[in-house]
């Protein structure tokens, strides 16, 4: 294909928005990569998004500022887009083209990769079962994350999601395997400030070499933000199952890229589906999403915690809901925790991970695990329940059984939802918190644990 | 292929870059050498700094030795291998820059004018017309006006261009162009071609 | 004459060609030079539009399009169980096998092995009169499926000549002819079905006889029947996957379609894990041998997608004709219903609601209608039947948008997945307020003959406590519980019991993943015994907090976990012990 390509058409019909649509194409493919020049010989990315009957319509990852219909022309290279991939990738920060962002030269590629990647064949995929320990409370004890596994973090403006998004991409770990581990992390349009944060914080602790950065920030092209995701999940895959990493995917902020999105359909006039985004916004994500995994007879795996916010903290907004139909659950951080400086603020009752029954248990973390984390769940559910309550009628409306509750709430959010930034616990430090928790209710209260359990764990104050 | 210029070919391209490879090979190889050799040191350096660290905290959990001591290597480890990685590029364009020079210099007898008439060929293929303009360097001109003949329907344009060699082709309605000098050659082929001279060096993969 | 036509547009999935005009409606069609499988979805002049089944990635105007003259068909014939398919019917091994652990373009198998020997035991002889549908003779195509050859519904019929004996055939081999008007037609193990036309039957009959999935929500409170239609409608999250994987584990029929309709590769995965080690508690059979799946996950080209659905629905009416209970499990029909919007928009039709098409609904009424249970064409009589039952992911949980409220017209069971349930992780989630089932009055029968004549009775009065408390919780979100007179309070307490002993199943337990229709009934009458005592006992003077406290209580509660299937006499001697309780509390305060 590589011969074929490389034509310069100086026919430009139209730009508007982030297309341009050029004129009297002869020989353009869909998916094929475009280098647009400007007047000025400044030259900027596209790809074609439809092409027929002597029309192509490009999209301009950087954008069409500048551009004018007689000074432009468009070059069609002859392939789609491709990210060089290597080992010597590790380390690096690149901007969200895939471009060194660090002064450093391209990498050597070990081979160049499309960035769309391929489906995985779900016949020869791995079930993920092997349990990732993130060192934070909650999410190990109670939405546990593991490898292959997509999980993103729900959140809303202004919350921690990205202290806590650093803190397991620094904490994580694999326990009971020598095998490398690495952090691909995707920013996309988020502030200079929070990029920075994350960069120094795997600095800081000595991760940086095993990790590589993309950086789209709130001032670069907007359009790039479509090929930001592209680019670090090729990377991601390359080392996993190329080089048998087991990587960690963080990529903050998904509704950044749907708005990307949304820009794109709304130039090309097509009919919306919910709140202005496009019908094949499901579809889309999916192809970001679905690179999570691991396959048969690899050694490495993907692992993918999306960082997205919910346009005013709601869940049932089309980003978070699509999001959540596709990935493996979710975490889900609360505003009414976050302001009463709870951290990590996560609303353990909104949040779930599919994929936990399968990594935890005998043999992964400990027997009794899926049991107290149900028992957890259902006494901070009713605690819920009762707060509310209480509210209303006040405690003295409350039995006595009720009571015991409220406390169990309390120490929930105090002892074991509570965890500093920089403090890694251990699964058994959680699993000792969570029986203590248990612990402060009756013994026929507990109706989801076996006996052996009760007798074995319960400790009554 | 036999009657065409050797540097229409990729294989033809690459014997001349080995040839230019052996000549600086030697140059290459010490300078990559002083680059680990600096890394080393900046891994010495790094140890007694690094058992100094241990004393320090030696009544302190494990964690922190362990994330301290990440902390060290790692950026260490970082610094020493992008060192090296600016040594091997700087290798790269020497290599580079030598191959342009001479490419430039080279002999236009012969089958040079061959070569032009199959950059042509390529370019009405390509375009889907033979109404073109074609534009050369003031080296190349008189070549590229020779080869005209067999074209018709092909002019040349009284502009010249700044390249090594080659030509660039325009349809007579301006609409496309086609970049086919030896320049828009080796760039197409730069990516593949550093990843060979790095493999000489034994690093890359 | 195929058409053989050349691209003049591509955009995603769409592609245009000229040059076709001897192109059919809905014909299959190879698409460019990597010849890519596609199908003819509108013609206009000599312009075909044509969905593309396969990524378009690179796919330019002027490459070749050539038509197959056949419409999208599956073959269908012994090998079909136990496989992963692509929404083609592709076998996704097969592929992989082509293109390793991505799926590449441009690949062409068959859909089962064609050189597998089966043992053939036929059924009929030389010199009989077959029509469609005839059985000719059957082979065992798994340790639970004996697969019957049946004479395809299009062929004309006639005279049996050259049949073979019994033996060990491979697919390609001719099993007899037909001779009709001095025409002789081959007869072999396999043939092939469009997927878009419904596969014939004798006659319809009414759903009387359970689904039973051994999931208590759903078998005793909102029943399905085998040939009927079902839909599961929920937000992200609420076990929607999970409890359709249950469906698909244990309802007792014979053959189980699942199709993976844009939904996670990883839930695909776990079926094909998993289910090689599930022993079907009927057979003791891995349940792989009886399941067919259907994978066409997110990532996959979006207009496979709309293909699996009916890809699926046509293998399980192939194997009601052999006269089997087949269920089909579709999850999701809401990411079926965006292919289609997806590609109506590319042909620029006039959109309905929130931009899909006005045929959205008549799709679905179409796909539905596939179910039943129905008397096959032929000889011998065979029943079988197809029960449908389709997920639906509606958009913000919101039961509104037009995927659901155009399903519900269509379904007659209907089980509403409740996302606050799910928080407060009540499993499986469904509301049993909002939730309901129109073959309720027609599976009592079955009830109360095969496990308890009490059957209708105890289930309304169980569902009562359940109504009871609705209304209860609105007076106790005012006023708190303190606010009830203990009558009321029991109802609490006792709805409370039938939501955790009944309502609530745990399907990573091992004992509790499955429970059959007596326990059902057992623990369902301890329940509404629990209260009807309960009442009797705050009569004679007992107080709520000796009733909370008696030690049955947490043994009931844990009793859906703690007895297994066979083990009833255990809930007799619950019952028993349940009795002897509230006797001595009611004992105490009567003789105070």
């Amino acid at each position: 294909m590589t011969t074929e390509g490389g034509v310069q058409y100086s026919k430009i019909a139209e730009i508007k928005g982030p297309l341009v649509v050029v004129d009297d194409v002869e020989n353009a493919a869909f998916d094929e990569l475009v280098e647009i020049e400007t007047t000025e010989g400044e030259r900027r990315l596209g790809k074609v998004l439809e092409v027929g009957n002597g029309k192509a319509i490009v999209q301009v990852f950087e954008g069409t500022t500048g551009l004018s219909i007689s000074g432009t022309k468009a070059k069609f290279v002859g392939k789609v887009m491709e990210m060089p991939v290597s080992k010597e990738v590790l380390g690096r920060v690149f901007d969200g083209l895939g471009k060194p962002k660090d002064g450093l030269p391209d990498p050597i590629a070990d081979k160049f990769v499309d960035i769309n990647g391929e489906p995985m064949n779900p016949e020869q995929r791995e079930y993920p079962k092997d349990f990732i320990q993130t060192g934070v409370s909650v999410i190990d004890g109670l939405m546990t994350l593991v490898r292959g596994q997509k999980l993103p973090i729900f959140s809303g403006s202004g919350m921690s999601h990205n202290l806590l998004a650093a803190q397991i991409a620094r904490q994580a770990s694999v326990v009971g395997t020598s095998d490398d581990f690495a952090v691909v992390f995707a920013a996309i349009g988020v502030q200079y400030s929070e990029a920075e944060y994350f960069r120094r914080s795997l600095e800081e602790s000595g991760a940086l070499k095993r990790s590589v950065l993309f950086l789209n920030t709130a001032d670069d092209p907007a359009i790039e933000r479509i090929i930001t995701p592209r680019v670090a999940l090729t990377v991601a895959e390359y080392l996993a199952f190329d080089l048998g990493m087991h990587v960690l995917v963080v990529i903050t902020d998904m509704t950044n890229y749907a708005e990307a999105l949304r820009e794109i359909s709304a130039a090309r006039e097509e009919v919306p589906g919910r709140k202005g985004y496009p019908g094949y916004l499901y579809t889309d994500l999916s192809t970001l999403y679905e690179r999570a995994g691991k396959l048969n007879g690899r050694k490495g795996s993907v692992t993918q915690v999306p960082i997205l916010s919910m346009p005013s903290d709601d869940i049932t907004h089309p980003i978070p809901d699509l999001t959540g139909y596709i990935t493996e659950g979710q975490i889900v951080v609360g505003r009414d925790l976050f302001r009463q400086g709870v951290y990590p603020p996560i609303n353990i009752l909104m949040s779930l991970s599919r994929l936990m029954k399968d990594g935890i248990g005998e043999g992964s973390t400990r027997a009794d695990h899926s049991e107290v984390s149900n028992q957890v769940y259902d006494a901070y559910s009713r605690a819920q329940e009762v707060r509310a309550l209480a509210g209303i009628v006040g405690k003295a409306g409350l039995t006595e059984i009720d009571l015991k509750y409220l406390e169990v709430g309390d120490t929930f959010e105090k002892e074991f939802l509570t965890q500093a930034t920089d403090e890694n616990r251990t699964i058994e430090e959680t699993l000792t918190l969570m029986w203590k928790i248990v612990s402060k209710l009756p013994k026929n209260e507990i109706t989801k644990i076996k006996d052996k359990y009760v007798e074995q764990y319960y400790k009554e104050e | 292929m036999g009657q065409l210029h050797p540097l229409t070919s990729n294989s033809a391209l690459e014997s001349t870059i080995d040839k230019i490879l052996t000549n600086t090979e030697k140059n290459i190889v010490s300078n990559i050498k002083s680059a680990l050799d600096d890394s080393q040191q900046n891994l010495d350096d790094a140890i007694p700094k690094l058992d100094s660290e241990y004393d320090k905290i030696i009544s302190d959990a494990k964690k922190e030795a362990d994330k301290i001591e990440k902390q060290i290597t790692g950026s260490s480890d970082i610094e020493a291998r992008n060192k090296q990685l600016l040594a091997l590029e700087e290798a790269v364009d020497r290599v580079f820059s030598t191959a342009l020079d001479q490419i430039a210099n080279a002999d236009r007898s012969g089958d040079y004018s061959n070569l032009i008439k199959t950059l042509i060929e390529e370019a009405i293929q390509i375009l889907g017309t033979s109404e073109i303009s074609i534009s050369t360097n003031t080296k190349d001109k008189d070549i590229v006006q020779s080869a005209l003949s067999q074209f018709s329907g092909a002019e040349l344009s009284s502009e010249t261009i700044n390249c090594l060699g080659g030509i660039k082709v325009k349809s007579k309605d301006g609409a496309m162009t086609f970049d086919n000098t030896i320049d828009a050659r080796i760039e197409r082929l730069k990516p593949l071609i550093r990843k060979e001279i790095a493999a000489k060096f034994g690093v890359g993969n | 004459m195929a058409a053989q036509g050349r691209i003049v547009w591509v955009s995603g999935p769409a592609v245009k060609a000229d040059g076709m005009s001897d192109a059919k409606m809905y014909e299959t069609v190879t698409v460019g030079n990597s010849k890519l499988v596609g199908e003819v979805i509108r013609l206009t002049g000599d312009v075909a539009f044509i969905q593309v089944y396969e990524s378009t990635s690179g796919l330019k105007p002027g490459e070749p399009v050539i038509g197959t003259g056949n419409p999208l068909s599956v073959l269908l014939g012994p090998g079909i169980i136990g496989q992963l398919y692509d929404g083609i019917q592709r076998p996704l091994r097969e592929l992989s096998k082509a293109s390793g652990s991505f799926i590449g373009r441009g690949i062409t198998t068959t859909a089962v092995d064609m050189t597998k020997k089966y043992h053939f035991v036929p059924t009929i002889s030389n010199g009989d009169v077959v029509h469609p549908g005839f059985v000719l003779g059957t082979v065992q195509e798994t340790d639970l499926i004996e697969h019957s050859i049946m004479v395809p519904p299009d062929h004309p019929g006639g005279v049996i000549s050259n049949l073979v004996s019994e033996g060990d055939y491979d697919l390609e081999t001719v099993l007899a002819t037909v001779e009709k008007d001095g025409q002789s037609l081959p007869l072999k193990m396999y043939h092939k079905w469009p997927v878009r036309k419904p596969r014939p039957y004798n006659k319809r009959y009414d759903p009387t006889v359970p689904l039973l999935t051994g999931q208590r929500v759903i078998d005793t409170f909102f029943p399905i029947a085998k040939g009927g239609t079902g839909s599961i409608p929920g937000a992200f999250g609420t076990g929607k996957t999970v409890t359709l994987h249950q469906i698909a584990k244990w309802a007792d029929s014979q053959v189980v379609v699942y199709i993976g309709c844009g939904e996670r590769g990883n839930e695909m995965t776990e079926v094909l894990v998993e289910f090689p080690h599930l022993k079907d508690p009927r057979s003791g059979k891995p349940l792989m041998d009886r399941t067919v799946l259907v994978a066409n996950t997110s990532n996959m080209p979006v207009a496979a997608r709309e293909a699996s659905i009916y890809t699926g629905v046509t293998i399980a009416e192939y194997y009601r004709d052999m006269g089997k209970d087949v269920v089909l499990v579709a999850d999701s029909t809401s990411r079926w219903a965006e292919s289609l919007r997806e590609m109506s928009g590319r042909l620029e039709e006039m959109p309905a609601e929130e931009g899909y098409p006005s045929y959205l609904a008549s799709r679905l009424a179409e796909f539905y209608e596939r179910a039943g249970r129905v008397k096959a064409t032929g000889s011998p009589d065979r029943d079988g039947s197809v029960t449908l039952i389709g997920a639906v992911s509606p958009s913000g949980g919101d039961f509104t948008e037009p995927v659901t409220t155009h399903t519900m017209r269509f379904i007659k069971t209907f089980w509403a997945l409740d996302a606050k349930l799910a928080y407060s992780r009540h499993y499986p989630s469904i509301n049993w307020m909002n939730s309901y089932s129109g073959y309720l009055a027609d599976i009592a029968k079955w009830w109360s003959e095969n496990i308890s004549e009490d059957w209708f009775k105890i289930r309304s009065e169980t569902y009562g406590i359940l109504q009871r408390e609705d209304t209860l919780k609105e007076i106790v979100r005012l006023l708190g519980p303190e606010a009830l007179p203990d009558e009321e309070k029991l109802i609490l307490e006792v709805a409370r019991m039938v939501k955790i002993a009944l309502l609530q199943q745990n399907s990573f337990d091992d004992v509790d993943t499955y429970c059959s229709p007596e326990k059902q009934f057992k623990l369902m009458k301890l329940c509404v015994d629990f209260y009807n005592k309960g009442q009797q006992a705050l009569k004679e003077g007992a107080s709520l907090s000796d009733i909370r406290e008696l030690g049955v209580v947490s043994s009931l509660l844990k009793a859906r976990m703690d007895v297994k299937d066979d083990e009833m006499p255990k809930l007799d001697q619950l019952d028993k012990d349940m009795q002897e309780q509230f006797k001595s509390i009611s004992g105490v305060k009567v003789s105070n």
